[in-house]
């Protein structure tokens, strides 16, 4: 009789527990999820102030260059100015050693992911590839885009720089 | 496996990736917004409906990308509509916020004092008012046009499988179903938020709501603002 009035007693107390548990969960849960978007600005802008800090290449005036073992790689885009969400060559010069296949170009944010954006390249002769793609836009008002340029068997090269939106 | 099907496969995983790295951020707020509208009604079945919705929408966008393969020169014309979507959800969830909060009578501030009254009242009510479930089927067909950056590049990606496929008809198929395969992928990440967001257990929890009506308000501003700077 004891027994089973404790075991009453502690099954309310448990039940309330994890209620009240259960709640403070969801509550900090949904503030969490309110808050990020009302917020979203202010880490956007020190996130935006951080990958700016990354920057490497100035794309919006010239083309820019990374040393990839003994490849040199050169990336342009035109036309310029880039801007999002409008058709764009890309271009890609190898000097040095040359790869065995095509190199491909992963467009992408730093620090948000934007789904899979590869731009396939064809060689133009002399270790020059060329291929077209797009930069989208991002709602968020972020600017910051990165191309990875992957040689096959010789490793990627990141090119970090700003769109114009 | 043909390439098709391996693209579905793409598409998909994608989707569900980038739903819980990417969509549970941007667009988590909208699904807390509707979930803390719904108060104790169940949040499963309208959250289903609107994510049809939404994937509805993005299967006609991804139709129009394949059958065209134009990607900049369609996002080029919808941008003012995707930009009037935006300042829409902001207002909605406003007007949810302060629907929800009962601080501000509007909807008899609105009909006592303006002219157009009947029009002003009706459409607060109705945006603050979306309890019911079959609305939000057509809500998700119209918020599928949100400008979102992961979207866009499903469609260019749509847009590129559809401009590889000869014939126009396979082609509006193709796009359609990778952006359907895509919306499906993000869907698991959203009906999580909406899930753990569900808020019958704060029935008679009057702060917990005036506090959520805040933040509603403070994420409708924001997307109102972030609308009229798109």
């Amino acid at each position: 009789m004891l027994t089973s009035g404790v075991k009453k007693v502690i099954h309310r107390g448990r039940m309330a527990f994890l209620q009240a548990g259960g709640g403070v969960f969801r509550m900090l849960f949904v503030g969490m999820f309110l808050l990020s978007m009302v917020a979203h600005d202010v880490p956007a802008r020190a996130a935006e102030n951080d990958h700016s800090a990354l920057v490497n290449c100035d794309i919006q005036h010239t083309s820019c260059t990374q040393e990839l073992s003994d490849t040199q790689v050169v990336l342009d885009i035109s036309p310029k100015p880039v801007k999002a969400m409008t058709d764009l060559t890309f271009r890609i010069i190898l000097t040095g050693k040359q790869p065995k296949a095509v190199p491909y170009i992963d467009l992408g944010m730093p620090g948000m992911k934007m789904g899979p954006n590869r731009v396939s390249l064809q060689s133009v002769g002399n270790g020059v590839y060329e291929g077209t793609g797009i930069i989208v836009r991002c709602p968020s008002g972020k600017k910051v885009w990165k191309a990875t340029v992957a040689v096959p068997n010789m490793g990627t090269a990141e090119f970090i720089f700003d769109v114009i939106y | 496996m043909s390439s098709i099907e391996t693209l579905y496969i793409a598409f998909f995983t994608t989707g569900f990736f980038v739903g819980f790295g990417h969509c549970m951020g941007m667009c988590g707020p909208i699904v807390v917004s509707f979930s803390l509208n719904l108060r104790a009604k169940g949040v499963m079945a309208p959250n289903l409906l609107y994510h049809a919705g939404r994937i509805t929408t993005y299967a006609v966008l991804g139709g129009v990308m394949g059958a065209s393969g134009a990607f900049t020169r369609i996002t080029a014309g919808i941008g003012g509509l995707q930009k009037g979507v935006m300042i829409f959800t902001g207002l909605m969830i406003i007007a949810m916020g302060l629907g929800m909060s009962g601080w501000v009578p509007l909807g008899r501030i609105f009909s006592d004092y303006c002219s157009f009254e009947g029009v002003i009242r009706r459409g607060f009510r109705k945006l603050s008012g979306i309890h019911s479930t079959a609305a939000y089927l057509p809500l998700g067909m119209l918020l599928g046009l949100l400008p979102c950056g992961p979207v866009y590049t499903a469609l260019v990606a749509a847009a590129r499988a559809g401009m590889e496929i000869q014939n126009s008809f396979k082609a509006v198929l193709a796009g359609m179903g990778l952006m359907a395969a895509f919306g499906i992928g993000t869907v698991p990440a959203l009906l999580m938020v909406a899930r753990l967001t569900g808020m019958g257990w704060l029935r008679s929890r009057d702060m917990i709501y005036k506090i959520g009506s805040v933040l509603m308000i403070a994420v409708g501003i924001y997307f109102v603002v972030k609308g009229i700077r798109f």
